[in-house]
C-alpha cells in the first residue's frame, strides 16, 4: 500500500471545526498528501485553506474526522493517545512561528525536554541536547533563558530541539514568520543544509515565496484540499462536505 | 531545580500561598502541642492511677463532708484487699486560685507511707526525695524551678511560708513538674489555716485532716473491683479507681483535642483552597506552555507529575515554614511560661512530622485537579493560546 519511501501519507482527510453553536468550519474536505523521506516540502495556500489544520493531522497532534494518515508505513489516526504521544516524541519534531521554548528553561533544557519526553535518561537527555545545540552552532549558550536569545538564536534552539531525537519527519509552522528577512535566510539555509546533510524530511506550511523557494517541492492548498503540488493524483475537490 | 523554579515564576502569589499553607501549619503546630502536652499530661495520671484507689472528699457533698480525716486510714487498712493507705494533702499553690490556662500549679503533702509501694517513680535532677521526719522541705518539679527561683538548698515562700529545697525532679511531662511537695504536717498546717473557713476550724483538729486517701491493693487485686466495692460501702466520698479516672479525663480531653484540632485542620483547609486557586491560575496562564510539552510528546502522566510536584512543593515549603514559625512561638511562649510556672506547649517529634507531612499531601491533594486539566488539554487549541 505504501512504498517504503513514503514517510507520510494522508489519503481524503476531513476535519471540521465548531466554533459558535451552528457555525463549523470546514478545514479540511477531503485532502490527500504524501511525504516522501528525505524531501523538503513547503504547504501554501491562502489564510484559511487548511495548511495548519493538515499539520496538526499530520503531526498527530489532532485527528482527522475521516481519512486515513500513515506514518512509516503504519496507520496511526485510530491510535490513542499514549500512542499519540509517543509517535509525537520519537518521530515527529515540531518548529513554530513564535519558537515556542519554554521560557523558564534554558536553551539546554528546552532541548533535553523533548529527549527525556523521548525515553532518555535526564544525563542522556543532557548530553544529546549539549549536541545538537552544538549542531546548530549555538554550543556556547546552553545556559541562557529563552529571552536572553535573539529570535534567530530562539529559532536554531528550536530546531535543535526539533531534531534531538532524529525523527522521522520534521514540521514547520511558519518557521520564519517572526524573523527578519536576514536571518529567515540563515535559517532556511540552516534547516536546507540539515536536509541535504542528514537526509531528514521537513514540511514547512508558509506564506512566504523565499522560504518556499528554499524547498524542492511546493503543495499548494485552498478550501481545505490540497490543489497542485501533490503527485500521482488529482485534487478530490468532489468530496468536500458542507 | 525546575520544580522551584516553575513555583516561584510569579513571585508574589507562590509567596502569599505558601504563606496561607504556613500560617495554617502553625495553628497546627501550635495547638496541637498544646494537645500534646495534656494528652502527656492525661497518660501520666492514668499510669499513676492504674495500680490504686483514690478517696477524697465528695464535691457532690459539698463542703457538708468536709475534710477527710486521717482516723480513716485504719478503718480503710481494715477493708479486704487493701494493703496499705495513704494520706495527703493537697492544694493549689496560689491561695486564691483565679482562672488559668492550663492546670493550676498544686502543693502536695504526703505522709510518705505509700512511698514504698508507690509504682509511679520520679527521678531526681538535683538533690534528694522528701524522707519521714523532714520539716520546712520542699521538692520543687521542673516546671516551677525559674518561677520559685529553686535550687537544692535555696529558701523558697510557699503560701507565705519558708522551705527549703532539698530536691529537685527531672521532667515528667505530667502532673509532678507544675507541683511541690512539701511534708505532710508542714501541709496540714497550710491548709487547716488558709483553706479551711474559721467555723471549720473550731470543730476540727487540724493534725486529723486530709484532702485525699490513696488506697494501695494487694498483690494481684483488680483495683477497679476494690474501687466499687469500697464506694458501696462508703458512698459520702468520692472513690476513683483506674477506670473512672481514664473516663473522667478522657472525655474532657477528647473535647479539648477535638475543638483544638478542628480548629487547625479548618485553617488548613482554607490554605489548600488557596493552593487549588493558584495552581489553576498557573495552569491556566501555562496553557501555551503545556501545548508545547504536548507537542514534544508529554503523556498525560508526565504533565500531572510536574503540576502535582509542584504543588507538593508548595506544601512542602510551607508546612515546613510552619512548623518553624511555630517551633520558635512554642520556645518562645515556653521560656516566658516558664518564668510563672505554666509550660503549655510540647512539640512532640510526632506533632513536628505529622503536620509537615499533612501540609505536603495536603499539597498534592489540592493539585490534583488542576493537574488533571492541565493534562487534558487539547494540544492545538493549547498551542494557539496567547
Amino acid at each position: 500500500m505504501n512504498s517504503p519511501d513514503v514517510v507520510m501519507r494522508g489519503a481524503g482527510l476531513h476535519k471540521r471545526y465548531r466554533l459558535g453553536k451552528d457555525n463549523f468550519v470546514n478545514a479540511l474536505r477531503g485532502a490527500n498528501v504524501e511525504i516522501t523521506a528525505g524531501e523538503m516540502v513547503a504547504i501554501m495556500g491562502p489564510s484559511g485553506s487548511g495548511k495548519s489544520t493538515i499539520m496538526h493531522i499530520m503531526g498527530c497532534l489532532d485527528r482527522p474526522d475521516q481519512g486515513e494518515i500513515w506514518l512509516d508505513g503504519k496507520r496511526v489516526d485510530r491510535l490513542g493517545g499514549g500512542e499519540l504521544n509517543r509517535i509525537r516524541s520519537r518521530e515527529i519534531g515540531f518548529i513554530f512561528q513564535g519558537f515556542n521554548l519554554i521560557p523558564t528553561l534554558s536553551a539546554l533544557e528546552n532541548i533535553s525536554l523533548a529527549a527525556e519526553y523521548a525515553g532518555a535518561s535526564r544525563r542522556e537527555a543532557m548530553r544529546k541536547a549539549a549536541q545538537a545545540l552544538a549542531d546548530v552552532g549555538l554550543a556556547g549558550w546552553a545556559g541562557h533563558r529563552p529571552s536572553e536569545l535573539s529570535g534567530g538564536q530562539q529559532q536554531r534552539v528550536a530546531i535543535a530541539r526539533a531534531l534531538v531525537n532524529a525523527p522521522s519527519m520534521v514540521l514547520g509552522d511558519e518557521p520564519t514568520g517572526d524573523l527578519d528577512t536576514g536571518t529567515s535566510r540563515e535559517i532556511m539555509s540552516m534547516m536546507r543544509h540539515i536536509n541535504q546533510d542528514t537526509g531528514t524530511t521537513f514540511v514547512l506550511v508558509t506564506h512566504n515565496p523565499e522560504v518556499a523557494a528554499v524547498c524542492a517541492r511546493i503543495i499548494y492548498m485552498r478550501d481545505g484540499l490540497v490543489v497542485e503540488g501533490d503527485p500521482g493524483q488529482a485534487p478530490g475537490g468532489s468530496s468536500a462536505q458542507g | 531545580m525546575r520544580i522551584i523554579r516553575n513555583v516561584f515564576r510569579r513571585k508574589l502569589r507562590a509567596s502569599l500561598t505558601i504563606f496561607g499553607i504556613t500560617i495554617g501549619v502553625f495553628a497546627l503546630v501550635v495547638m496541637g502541642a498544646m494537645a500534646e502536652k495534656i494528652t502527656l499530661l492525661v497518660d501520666g495520671g492514668t499510669r499513676y492511677f492504674s495500680d490504686k484507689v483514690t478517696v477524697s472528699a465528695s464535691s457532690m457533698h459539698g463542703f457538708g463532708a468536709g475534710p477527710l480525716s486521717v482516723n480513716k486510714l485504719q478503718e480503710l487498712e481494715t477493708i479486704d484487699d487493701v494493703a496499705l493507705a495513704s494520706a495527703d494533702i493537697t492544694m493549689t499553690l496560689e491561695k486564691e486560685q483565679g482562672a488559668s490556662f492550663g492546670m493550676p500549679s498544686l502543693v502536695i503533702g504526703s505522709d510518705l507511707r505509700g512511698i514504698e509501694r508507690e509504682s509511679f517513680s520520679v527521678s531526681f535532677r538535683d538533690g534528694r526525695d522528701l524522707e519521714a521526719g523532714d520539716a520546712g522541705k520542699a521538692v520543687v518539679g521542673s516546671d516551677l524551678v525559674r518561677r520559685m527561683d529553686a535550687q537544692v538548698g535555696n529558701t523558697i515562700t510557699v503560701r507565705d511560708r519558708e522551705f527549703e529545697v532539698v530536691g529537685i525532679m527531672e521532667k515528667t511531662f505530667t502532673m509532678p513538674d507544675n507541683s511541690i511537695f512539701i511534708p505532710f504536717l508542714d501541709a496540714q498546717e497550710i491548709f487547716y489555716h488558709d483553706n479551711l473557713p474559721e467555723i471549720v476550724r473550731t470543730h476540727i483538729d487540724m493534725r486529723e485532716i486530709t484532702t485525699g486517701i490513696t488506697l494501695y491493693p494487694e498483690e494481684g487485686v483488680d483495683p477497679d473491683e476494690l474501687a466499687e466495692r469500697i464506694k458501696e460501702m462508703m458512698p459520702e466520698y468520692d472513690i476513683v479507681g483506674p477506670a473512672r479516672f481514664e473516663e473522667q479525663v478522657t472525655s474532657a480531653t477528647r473535647i479539648f483535642t477535638t475543638i483544638v484540632f478542628g480548629v487547625a485542620i479548618i485553617s488548613l483547609l482554607v490554605g489548600g483552597l488557596s493552593v487549588i486557586n493558584t495552581m489553576t491560575m498557573s495552569v491556566f496562564e501555562r496553557t501555551r506552555e503545556i501545548g508545547i510539552r504536548k507537542s514534544l510528546g508529554a503523556s498525560h502522566g508526565r504533565i500531572i507529575r510536574q503540576f502535582l510536584s509542584e504543588s507538593a512543593v508548595i506544601g512542602l515549603i510551607g508546612g515546613i515554614s510552619g512548623l518553624l514559625l511555630g517551633w520558635l512561638f512554642i520556645v518562645v511562649a515556653n521560656s516566658l511560661g516558664d518564668a510563672s510556672g505554666t509550660v503549655v506547649f510540647l512539640l512532640t517529634p510526632r506533632l513536628a512530622v505529622g503536620s509537615v507531612a499533612f501540609a505536603f499531601f495536603l499539597g498534592i491533594l489540592s493539585g490534583l485537579y488542576p493537574s488533571w486539566r492541565a493534562a487534558r488539554m487539547n494540544p492545538v487549541e493549547a498551542l494557539r493560546y496567547e
